[in-house]
């Protein structure tokens, strides 16, 4: 059992000394938006105190604070998380980086760019951009803090042809918990140099250290793109296509599915009516969105004539082409606001991040559904087909909390077990925070849990560090 | 068979058009030339009108070159048939001018009973084309027309309704007719596959000032546009908005309070 200090008014003075007046918050002065992330279901902790850092040694001297006072710490960003990663459940301070976001150079030689982690996602996406480069991760919550996506190694609608938020970070500066600091990493393409613990400190949600400045890496930016939707009669006849469509040899940026639920909503939401619901006289229930990249319209164009024969073969009602501008923007807009859509008119929701098989997305989805349905749970969805990477939402504007926590956790047991039983993983890249410990812990085993818990006890033997997260528990 | 003509324009992405602000010039450089979003609704409006009655939708366009993207966005669109007026006696031209060179060419392919267009263009913003146009083609007017009703094909009178400040108007007009259409009910579609493709290989027909007979020289490009701009400058921006997060309702009134008693 892991014993705590509480913030004392001498240990307010000393942080305060730290960071300042204005970057410094305690009792009433801290607002409630740091006491949950963007899933508020799992509950709301206040800190005792929030600290905004601005450098690495503004970090290393608040975590020296702490560390010798067995303060708990935890790490926020923007705090746009869906797992409660960045809630204190065990009070302490809030360290929040959303001050460091400073974009501190590109090396255009070696396609690098150094950033605090408090860069917001959209930022550095806008910014690469405009050096004519590519920061391929594009996670559907833009103004996340990259430093928030390293830690969950969060995923994407490019993951498919670019991979993860993992496959960019070249090097990072971590403080420990005790306060030291180390650099890990180097700017250099390949690695066979020990253990890595870059790797590790990926996607282990503010546990291990914490992250004060990362290089990633970059890529040019393509040439052209083009997305198509591809209507469907249903979801399972939509995404029964991914694996055609990923055979066909078009190397896609993105495919994605929607339900037409959700498609629905977000046009009522965002009065953007983009997606159109009746194709060649059909209703459309679902829909695939899949981007296309090359360096010429003629590849592209021989890329959508392949798409097209592909989506006919499986029933798609057409293939439509958003070309220009104006159309992309309305088209991910729409898919973009799909989560505010649920979270505006849902009063009560869980969710789940699930990655499967891709050719048991449709049969997870269909069990998802038939799970919800005796509970009178709602099941809305979407995500990303081309990797498996399904969010899925229980829903219920009748039931009240206490009642759809339950019959939620219900649905949740039984999904996650059938998620296990394809040989998905517990979360494809809203990570564990939390609220998915225990079935992080059954999805893995205990000897592989325990080998987490063992780690986490090298790094921050106290326990002070974001506790009762991932794998840590008090 | 209806004969519908749709006037459209490429211009560049305001958007993304920054202001010189020593010259007071548009920076045009690298921002790319887009179909005016509001000829997309007309475009749209002109399509429907087409399915329902049957008929052919004709675009023209003047401007350069490149001007044919935009065409062959309207073909995608459901155009059947897109016209580029292009030529360098053309350039420097203001309403008067483009209305006069558009009216004169469309002529040449036949009389039109319904012309439509966008309320007015993304970068010049005049406004003022349709009615140049309606005019010189002796059409009736419909403006800010939210929604097309019925057209009796019989009495070739068509009843729309107007998106007016205070209400909205029904009212009916006389073919042949120019029409400028609200965007809300006329939303552009998106093109399958094969209209796509086949708008990117379709003939424009392109015609230059000598090739549209009866133009008159002083009539058209810089000689034949009154219009002068003498300067341009960036638009003056107001201060950013604040938003009030100070935890709770009663503390963010309180805070709204306290900063309108500094103001007032």
């Amino acid at each position: 059992m892991t014993s705590y200090q509480h913030v004392t008014p001498e240990i307010e003075a000393q942080l305060r000394n730290i960071v300042g007046e204005k970057r410094f918050m305690s009792g009433d002065t801290i607002k409630p938006d740091y006491s949950h992330d963007e899933m508020p279901i799992y509950g709301s902790y206040m800190p005792e105190a929030v600290c905004e850092a601005e450098s690495t040694e503004e970090v290393s001297a608040i975590m020296k604070i702490c560390s010798a006072n067995k303060i708990p710490v935890t790490v926020r960003g923007a705090g746009t998380g869906l797992v409660g990663g960045c809630v204190p459940v065990n009070g302490g301070i809030v360290l929040s980086t959303e001050k460091m976001n400073r974009i501190l150079g590109y090396d255009m030689k070696n396609l690098v760019v150094d950033i605090q982690p408090g860069v917001r996602l959209c930022d550095l996406a806008a910014d690469a951009l405009s050096h004519g480069l590519m920061y391929p991760p594009d996670p559907g919550e833009k103004t996340a803090t990259v430093g928030g996506n390293v830690s969950t190694n969060a995923g994407g609608m490019r993951a498919i042809k670019y991979g993860v938020t993992r496959d960019y970070v070249l090097a990072m500066t971590v403080v420990l918990p005790n306060g030291e600091v180390i650099e890990l990493g180097r700017s250099v393409c390949k690695t066979s140099s020990g253990y890595s613990l870059l790797q590790l400190i990926i996607g282990s949600e503010g546990t291990l250290g914490i992250i004060t400045q990362l290089s990633m890496r970059l890529i040019p930016k393509p040439g052209m793109d083009v997305s198509l939707i591809l209507p469907f009669a249903n979801i399972r006849e939509a995404v029964a296509a991914v694996p055609e469509i990923k055979l066909a040899n078009l190397d896609p940026q993105s495919i994605e599915f929607m339900e037409r639920d959700i498609v629905d909503s977000s046009a009522a939401f965002t009065n953007n009516k983009i997606f159109p619901t009746v194709v060649n006289g059909k209703e459309a229930g679902a829909y695939i969105l899949v981007t296309l990249v090359g360096d010429s319209e003629d590849e592209l164009t021989l890329k959508m004539k392949r798409l097209g024969e592909v989506a006919a073969q499986c029933g798609a009602y057409d293939t439509l082409v958003v070309w220009t501008d104006g159309l992309k923007k309305s088209v991910w807009s729409a898919r973009s606001a799909f989560l505010t859509v649920i979270e505006a008119e849902e009063k009560m929701l869980d969710e789940m991040d699930v990655c499967v098989p891709v050719d048991r997305i449709a049969d997870f989805l269909m069990f998802t559904h038939d799970t919800a349905v005796p509970y009178g749970i709602t099941i809305r969805s979407f995500g990303h087909a081309g990797d498996g990477n399904l969010h899925i939402y229980c829903c219920s504007n009748d039931l009240e909390e206490d009642e759809f926590k339950k019959v939620s956790k219900e649905i949740m047991d039984k999904c996650y077990d059938k998620c296990r039983e394809f040989g998905g993983q517990v979360s494809g890249e809203h990570a564990i925070g939390h609220a998915k410990k225990a079935y992080l812990r059954e999805s893995v085993g205990d000897t592989v849990y325990s080998l987490m818990g063992a780690i986490k006890h090298v790094f921050d033997p106290d326990g002070i560090l974001n506790p009762g997260k991932v794998c840590h528990d008090i | 068979m209806l004969n519908i003509l749709v006037c459209v324009k490429q211009v560049p992405d305001v958007n993304l058009v920054k202001i010189d602000p020593v010259t007071g010039s548009l920076i045009r450089k690298g921002v790319p030339a887009i179909l005016n979003p509001l000829d997309e609704n007309a475009l749209e409006a002109a399509v429907r009108m087409k399915e329902q009655y049957g008929g052919t939708v004709t675009c023209i366009t003047m401007g350069p070159p490149p001007a044919a993207e935009a065409l062959r966005q309207c073909l995608a669109g459901g155009a059947d048939r897109a016209i580029l007026l292009s030529d360098r006696a053309f350039a420097n031209a203001d309403t008067l001018a483009t209305s006069y060179v558009i009216v004169t060419a469309a002529k040449m392919f036949g009389n039109f009973d319904l012309i439509f267009c966008g309320k007015e263009s993304m970068d010049g913003a005049t406004g003022q084309m349709a009615s140049q146009l309606a005019e010189r083609l002796d059409a009736s007017q419909l403006s800010c027309v939210s929604l097309i009703n019925h057209l009796d094909t019989d009495k070739n009178i068509i009843q729309v309704q107007r998106e007016l400040g205070n209400g909205t108007e029904t009212a009916e007009a006389q073919l042949p007719c120019l029409i400028t259409v609200e965007k809300t009910n006329y939303l552009p579609r998106i093109p399958n596959l094969e209209r796509w493709l086949n708008s990117r290989t379709a003939e424009i027909t392109t015609l230059s000032a000598a090739e549209i007979p009866g133009l008159k020289a002083e009539l058209i490009g810089d000689p034949g546009s009154p219009t002068k701009v003498p300067r341009t400058y960036p638009p003056q921006t107001g201060e950013a908005g604040i938003i009030l997060n100070e935890g709770n309702t009663e503390k963010n009134v309180a805070k709204l309070v306290s900063l309108l008693g500094e103001v007032l």
